[in-house]
C-alpha cells in the first residue's frame, strides 16, 4: 500500500496528463457519490412525453417546467440525469467486479508463479481425498442451497446445509486420507502442477472471445445485476492472473526472495509478506486497464440490451436511443464523449503507472 | 511440422469439447422446454378445438422426436426428496407441481401417487364440474401447508359430493402424503444411472457426425443457418484485417524512419485517444456523420441491399458489396488500428537498434531498403503471433458492427439467437468461433516457420 502511494505521488508531481486524468476520475466519483444531494430537476427514468428529442442548450423551454440542460431522448428522459446516474451504474458494476476479479487473479496467479509445476508437493492419498470431497461440497454447498431457495426455505435449513457442506467434506478428507494411506502407492508424494493447471484454465476460457462468451452466458443466466456481476467476474480474472503469475516468477528469482525461502518461511508468509507488496504495482495497472475494459463492455451490453434489464440507467442505453432517430446527434455525442473520456482517463492512469514500474526496473 | 500440428490439435480438441459441452448443458438447465410455449399458444387459440388429451399426445410425440423427454446426462445426482422420473412429466406446470409437493412433504413416492390420482380424477370431470371446483384445484396447486391441502379437498367434497373410486383414491393418497411426510429427506442425495439414452449422448454423437441440430426458431438445420451467415462475416473480417495490417505497417514504417519524429509525436497520442473510444460509439458516430441525411449522406445506412446476383457481373457485385461494407470496414479498421500500429512500431523499433541494421546502413543502402528489406522481415515474427491472437477480437468486433449496421452475418445471428434463446444456434456459433480460433493458431504456426528459417530447422 505504501508502495502504491509512493508511485501515485511521484507521477502526480512529474506528469500533468496523469494529474488531469486523476482529477477527472475523482470528480466523476464524487459526482456519482453525491448524486442524491444534487439539485437535479429530473430523475434518470422520469418520462417527459411533452418534450421528446429536445436538443441540448435549447433556450425555449416550457415555462412551468425545469429546463433539460442537455436535452432529452425519445421518451423525454433527461440526458443530464442519465449521464450522472449512468456514471454511478458504470462504477457500481465495474468496481466490485474488478476488485473481485483482481483478488482471484492475484491469488491464483501468485500461487501458480510461486509453486510452479514441481514445488507443491502433497501425498497422493490427500489429493484423491480432496477430489472426492468435492462431491459432497458441491452437493451441500451449491446444489441444495439453489433448490432450497427455489422452493422457499427458512434460514435454519440454509445454515444446516451449510454446516453439513463444510463438516461432511472435512470429515471425508480426514477419514479417506487415513484409509488411503494403507496403500503404499498412494502414500508417495507427487507434485501438483499448479502452473500448468492455471495456464490450461486460462486457455480454455480465452479460446472464446470475451464478448461472445458473455453474450452466450447471458442467454442462460437471468438478466439481473447479480448474475451479470458474477459473469463479468468469471471472465475478467484471467488478465490479472497472467500478469501476477509472470511477475511472481520474476520475483522468485530475486535474491531477497531466495533468502526468505532459505529461511524456511511458510508459503503463506512468503506470499503475503514478501510477494504481494511487490505485486501491487502490476495489479494496479491490470486493475485500471480492466476497469476501462469493463466500462466499455458494460455499455456495449446495455447498448445491445443483453444481460441487463431495460430500466438500468446506463450510458449504453442512451446511445442505443439514437437508432430510432439518427438526427438526435446529442444522444451519441454527449454519453459517447463522457464514456470515452472516462476510458481515456483510466488508460492514461495505468499508462503512467506502468511507465513508472518499467523505469524502476 | 506435422508432428507439431498434430500436438496442437490434440490439445485443442478437448478444449473445444469442454466449452461446447458446458454451454449445451447450461442451456438445457434453463426452465422451459422448447415447444411448451408454442403448445400453450394453441391452447389459447379460439379455433383450436383439440381436447386436452390429444394436445398432450401431440406434445409428448414432439418431445419424443426431438429427444427432449430423455434424461439430460449419463447420470444424475439429485436430492432424495425429488422424484426420479421427473423428466418424463409434462407439461412443465405439472412437473413443477410434482417436484414442489414431493420436496415439501419429503416423500416422492407418496407425492407421485397423489399427483397421479389427482390428474386421473381431473381428467374424468366434465367441463361444468371443472368450473365448479376450479377454485379448490387452484388452492391445491398452490398450497403451502398440509392444512391448506386438507381444506381444499374438503371444499371439493362439499362442492361435488361423489363416491367414485377415483375420488376415494385422492382422499386416501392425500392422507397418506400428509401422514408420511418427513422433514429432512432433502439432505440425502440419490444417484441414478441413465445409460446412453440421454440428451447429451445424442447431441454429442450428432456433433461428431457434423450435425448441430435444428434451430428452435425456424426448424432449419443449424449448419444451414450458419453457412448462410458466415460468408458475410468472413469477407468483412478478411477485408478489414488486411487493410488494418497494411495500414498499421505503413504507419509503423513512417514512425520508425529517422525523419519520423513529427509522425511519432502526432500519431502516437492520437492513436491512444482513438483507442479509448468504444467500438459501438465509433460506429454510431460514423453512422450519424456519414450515413445520415441530416449531415452527410455518403453511404447507405443499413443492411446489404436487395440485389439480384444472377445477372450482375462480378464487378457490379463487388461494387454493390463495397457500397454497403465500406462504413463497417472503416469502423473495424479504426477500432483495431491503434493496437496494431503500437505493436508493429514496437516490433520494428526493437529491431532498428540491432547490429545488422547498422551494417546495412553502413553499406550505403537507402533508408527505404533498410526498413523494408532488413527490418520488416525480422519484425514480422512477433507480429504473426499477434495477428492470430487478434482474429477472435475481430469476431467480437463483428458482433457489434453487424448489429449496428444490420449486416446478416454471424455476429448478428448470435445477438438474435441470444435474444430469442435459440440454444442450438448459440452452441453452433460457439463451436464455429472456437474452430476458427484453432485454425488461426495453426496458421500462425505455419507462417511463423515460413518467416523464420530457424524455427523450421528446429521443428523438423
Amino acid at each position: 500500500m505504501k508502495n502504491l502511494w509512493h508511485i501515485l505521488q511521484l507521477q502526480w508531481q512529474s506528469a500533468p496528463a496523469f494529474r488531469l486524468s486523476l482529477l477527472y476520475l475523482t470528480l466523476l466519483t464524487v459526482l456519482a457519490l453525491a448524486l442524491p444531494w444534487l439539485p437535479l430537476a429530473y430523475g434518470p427514468n422520469d418520462l417527459d412525453l411533452d418534450q421528446i428529442y429536445q436538443a441540448p442548450f435549447g433556450w425555449k423551454a416550457e415555462a412551468d417546467k425545469p429546463r433539460h440542460w442537455l436535452g432529452t431522448d425519445g421518451l423525454g428522459r433527461d440526458v443530464l440525469a442519465n449521464i450522472l446516474y449512468g456514471a454511478r451504474t458504470a462504477f457500481a458494476i465495474s468496481l466490485p467486479v474488478m476488485a473481485m476479479a483482481s483478488l482471484i487473479g492475484l491469488l491464483l496467479g501468485a500461487m501458480a508463479g510461486l509453486f510452479g509445476n514441481q514445488r507443491l508437493q502433497m501425498s497422493r492419498a490427500f489429493l484423491i481425498a480432496l477430489l472426492i470431497s468435492l462431491v459432497p461440497l458441491s452437493y451441500y454447498g451449491i446444489y441444495l442451497p439453489i433448490q432450497l431457495s427455489n422452493y422457499g426455505a427458512n434460514t435454519v435449513e440454509f445454515i444446516l446445509t451449510g454446516m453439513l457442506a463444510i463438516g461432511l467434506s472435512l470429515l471425508l478428507v480426514l477419514v479417506l486420507r487415513v484409509f488411503l494411506r494403507q496403500f503404499p502407492v498412494l502414500k508417495e508424494k507427487s507434485a501438483l502442477p499448479a502452473d500448468e493447471l492455471l495456464l490450461r484454465l486460462i486457455e480454455v476460457q480465452t479460446s472464446i472471445p470475451r464478448l461472445v462468451l458473455i453474450l452466450v452466458l447471458a442467454a442462460v443466466a437471468p438478466p439481473t445485476l447479480l448474475a451479470l456481476t458474477v459473469l463479468l467476474t468469471l471472465t475478467f480474472w484471467t488478465g490479472t492472473a497472467r500478469l501476477a503469475r509472470a511477475e511472481m516468477m520474476r520475483i522468485r528469482e530475486l535474491p531477497f526472495f531466495e533468502a526468505a525461502i532459505s529461511l524456511g518461511y511458510t508459503p503463506k508468509r512468503l506470499l503475503m509478506r514478501h510477494a504481494v507488496p511487490h505485486l501491487m504495482g502490476p495489479v494496479l495497472v491490470a486493475f485500471s486497464f480492466g476497469l476501462a475494459g469493463l466500462l466499455m463492455l458494460e455499455s456495449t451490453l446495455s447498448f445491445l440490451n443483453i444481460g441487463v434489464s431495460t430500466d438500468l440507467v446506463s450510458w449504453g442505453r442512451m446511445i442505443a436511443g439514437i437508432r430510432a432517430n439518427t438526427a438526435a446527434w446529442w444522444l451519441v455525442a454527449i454519453p459517447g464523449v463522457v464514456l470515452s473520456l472516462t476510458v481515456l482517463a483510466l488508460q492514461t492512469f495505468s499508462y503512467y503507472v506502468l511507465q513508472f514500474l518499467q523505469n524502476k526496473k | 511440422m506435422a508432428n507439431f500440428v498434430f500436438r496442437r490439435l490434440l490439445i485443442a480438441i478437448p478444449t473445444l469439447w469442454l466449452i461446447a459441452s458446458v454451454i449445451f448443458l447450461l442451456s438445457k438447465l434453463m426452465p422451459g422446454a422448447f415447444g411448451s410455449a408454442h403448445l400453450a399458444e394453441q391452447e389459447a387459440g379460439y379455433y383450436s378445438r383439440g381436447d386436452a388429451a390429444s394436445r398432450d399426445r401431440n406434445y409428448r410425440q414432439f418431445l419424443e422426436t426431438t429427444g427432449q423427454d430423455r434424461p439430460l446426462f449419463y447420470f444424475s445426482i439429485t436430492s432424495a426428496a425429488l422424484p426420479d422420473s421427473l423428466h418424463r412429466v409434462f407439461p412443465e406446470r405439472d412437473r413443477d407441481f410434482l417436484s414442489r409437493i414431493s420436496w415439501q412433504y419429503g416423500n416422492p413416492e407418496a407425492a407421485a401417487v397423489f399427483f397421479r390420482s389427482l390428474k386421473l380424477w381431473e381428467a374424468s370431470l366434465t367441463e361444468s364440474e371443472l368450473q365448479q371446483v376450479q377454485k379448490y384445484l387452484f388452492a391445491i396447486y398452490s398450497h403451502q401447508s398440509p392444512a391448506q391441502l386438507q381444506q381444499a379437498i374438503a371444499g371439493m367434497a362439499r362442492q361435488l359430493p361423489s363416491n367414485t373410486g377415483l375420488w376415494n383414491d385422492i382422499i386416501e393418497s392425500s392422507e397418506h402424503l400428509i401422514v408420511n411426510s418427513s422433514g429432512y429427506t432433502y439432505l440425502f442425495p440419490s444417484a441414478q444411472w441413465h445409460g446412453t439414452q440421454n440428451q447429451y449422448h445424442r447431441w454429442l454423437s450428432d456433433l461428431i457426425q457434423g450435425s448441430l441440430g435444428n434451430s428452435l426458431r425456424d426448424g432449419r438445420p443449424v449448419t444451414m443457418v450458419l453457412s448462410e451467415a458466415i460468408g458475410n462475416t468472413w469477407w468483412l473480417l478478411l477485408a478489414s484485417i488486411v487493410i488494418a495490417t497494411l495500414l498499421a505497417m505503413e504507419l509503423a514504417i513512417l514512425m520508425v524512419r529517422r525523419s519520423g519524429r513529427v509522425w511519432r509525436s502526432t500519431l502516437l497520442p492520437s492513436l491512444f485517444l482513438l483507442d479509448s473510444v468504444p467500438l459501438f460509439v465509433l460506429a454510431m458516430v460514423l453512422l450519424v456523420l456519414l450515413a445520415n441525411p441530416a449531415f452527410l449522406q455518403l453511404f447507405p445506412v443499413y443492411g446489404m441491399g436487395y440485389y439480384n446476383t444472377y445477372d450482375a457481373s462480378w464487378l457490379q457485385q463487388v461494387s454493390q458489396w463495397l457500397q454497403f461494407m465500406t462504413l463497417p470496414m472503416i469502423c473495424l479498421v479504426l477500432a483495431n488500428l491503434s493496437y496494431l500500429t503500437n505493436q508493429f512500431y514496437q516490433a520494428v523499433a526493437a529491431v532498428a537498434g540491432q547490429d545488422f541494421i547498422r551494417t546495412a546502413r553502413a553499406k550505403g543502402l537507402s533508408e527505404q531498403v533498410v526498413i523494408r528489406r532488413h527490418m520488416l522481415r525480422n519484425a514480422l515474427l512477433p507480429v504473426i503471433t499477434l495477428l492470430s491472437d487478434f482474429l477472435p477480437a475481430l469476431v467480437a468486433g463483428a458482433v457489434v458492427i453487424e448489429t449496428v449496421f444490420a449486416i446478416p452475418g454471424v455476429g448478428r445471428l448470435l445477438i438474435d439467437a441470444v435474444l430469442s434463446r435459440d440454444y442450438p444456434v448459440i452452441v453452433g456459433i460457439v463451436v464455429v468461433v472456437a474452430v476458427f480460433r484453432l485454425l488461426s493458431h495453426l496458421l500462425s504456426d505455419l507462417l511463423y516457420s515460413m518467416a523464420d528459417p530457424r524455427v523450421r530447422s528446429q521443428a523438423s
